[in-house]
């Protein structure tokens, strides 16, 4: 990948209107360094205005960045240069269905699916809105059931929207896991708007017990939280409410890490009071 | 304390960190201590394999969401702390009482790590 980058800065530098900065800054995204693929795309857009793509690319590195409202305005521009496009819908849609603004999603969903039938996260994902606002599905079923979360939902509400009042309206996504590593309630859209709820559970399956095995050997008490930074985001776990299951929070990779604290904290009251309202 | 290894001023500036019992250079990928600088009484053996391991899981559980390389590690606990920070394979495990300064022992290990302190 770093061969592409010097490739792509190289020929950017001999011919600076070469559209080379959308692989360059697509690139730089996916290798965390999202100041540098702002820049380049921001110098790219200086002389091609007009051109889609670099705003579709600029908006999924404000998602990185948590801009969300900059993504939105972002893909807005997208779909005034190019009202079909799927991309855009798509990312709008997944950013109101992280928000649990369901209706606006299911909105945008419909009309990304409807561009872009092939695309399973879109179906899926619209399969979720459409369930959790009541509507009949209009995916094939084995879609609609595939990332589901594995509790039945509490209250009448939809498994998946458990914390979507408690996180905010910044890059922030919460997840409750049982002991298993199977997903019990929230969901996982990582930046580029898939939802990898399921992935994120079986890799973190078993950190409850690690942790308080490490724990008991070192004499340290019981575990009550593990964070960890990542290039993109910080993200912070600690035991559930019950069950030795999983919760775990996480937001952009410049928000304060007290913050992200005090939002898990929020997240394990929400998660006690679902557990206790399902019970 | 350890033999002379290339980890060992890194690891002498870690333990002398205030609130900190032990430091470590870990394998990630088997949880083998590669070199430590330890308190009497500290299980290194043991707390090595499952820091490695939380690393790794923690490291994957970032890459299956796509947020990238995970880089700094801490849990806490009642009476104590454990930090892990990895790359090339190896991880750099502290563990810290509760008055330890966090913020201090998290820039001491970035700072080793860009250092070039694992490779």
């Amino acid at each position: 990948m770093s061969d592409d980058v010097r490739r792509w800065s190289d020929e950017l530098a001999r011919d600076p209107s070469s559209h080379v900065f959308l692989n360059l800054g697509e690139a730089l995204r996916r290798q965390g360094q999202t100041a540098m693929a702002l820049k380049v795309v921001l110098r790219g857009l200086e002389r091609h205005p007009q051109l889609a793509p670099a705003h579709d690319l600029l908006a999924r590195i404000a998602v990185d960045r948590g801009e969300l409202e900059r993504a939105f305005d972002e893909w807005d521009i997208v779909l005034r240069l190019s009202p079909d496009n799927a991309g855009a819908r798509k990312g709008m849609g997944f950013l109101c269905f992280q928000q649990g603004r369901l209706a606006e999603a299911e909105r945008h969903l419909s009309a990304a699916a409807n561009g872009d039938p092939a695309d399973a996260s879109i179906a899926s994902a619209l399969a979720h809105v459409r369930d959790s606002l009541g509507a009949p599905p209009s995916v094939p079923q084995h879609e609609a059931d595939a990332p589901r979360a594995g509790a039945p939902a509490a209250g009448g509400q939809d498994a998946r929207t458990v914390f979507a009042g408690v996180i905010g309206e910044g890059y922030q996504t919460a997840l409750l896991l049982d002991g298993d590593g199977l997903v019990l309630a929230g969901a996982y859209v990582a930046p580029d708007g898939r939802d990898v709820a399921q992935e994120v559970g079986a890799q973190l399956s078993g950190v409850s017990d690690e942790a308080q095995r490490a724990m008991r050997h070192l004499e340290l008490g019981a575990w009550s939280s593990i964070v960890f930074e990542t290039d993109a985001a910080i993200v912070a776990m600690a035991p559930a409410p019950r069950g030795g299951g999983l919760l775990l929070v996480a937001a952009a990779r410049d928000t304060p890490l007290g913050f992200v604290r005090r939002l898990l904290g929020r997240v394990s009251d929400r998660a006690r009071q679902w557990l206790e309202d399902g019970a | 304390m350890s033999s002379r290894s290339p980890f060992s001023e890194m690891l002498a500036t870690l333990i002398r960190q205030r609130g900190v019992v032990g430091s470590m250079v870990v394998s990630e990928s088997d949880g083998i201590v590669v070199d430590s600088n330890l308190q009497i009484g500290v299980k290194g053996t043991v707390v090595a394999a499952l820091a490695a391991s939380l690393y790794r899981k923690a490291r994957l559980s970032a890459s299956a969401a796509g947020l990238g390389e995970a880089t700094f590690l801490q849990l806490e606990a009642e009476r104590g702390r454990v930090f892990a920070i990895g790359r090339n394979d190896l991880v750099m495990v502290t563990v810290a009482e509760t008055r330890a300064n966090i913020g201090l022992i998290r820039v001491a290990m970035l700072r080793a790590l860009e250092d070039g302190g694992l490779g």
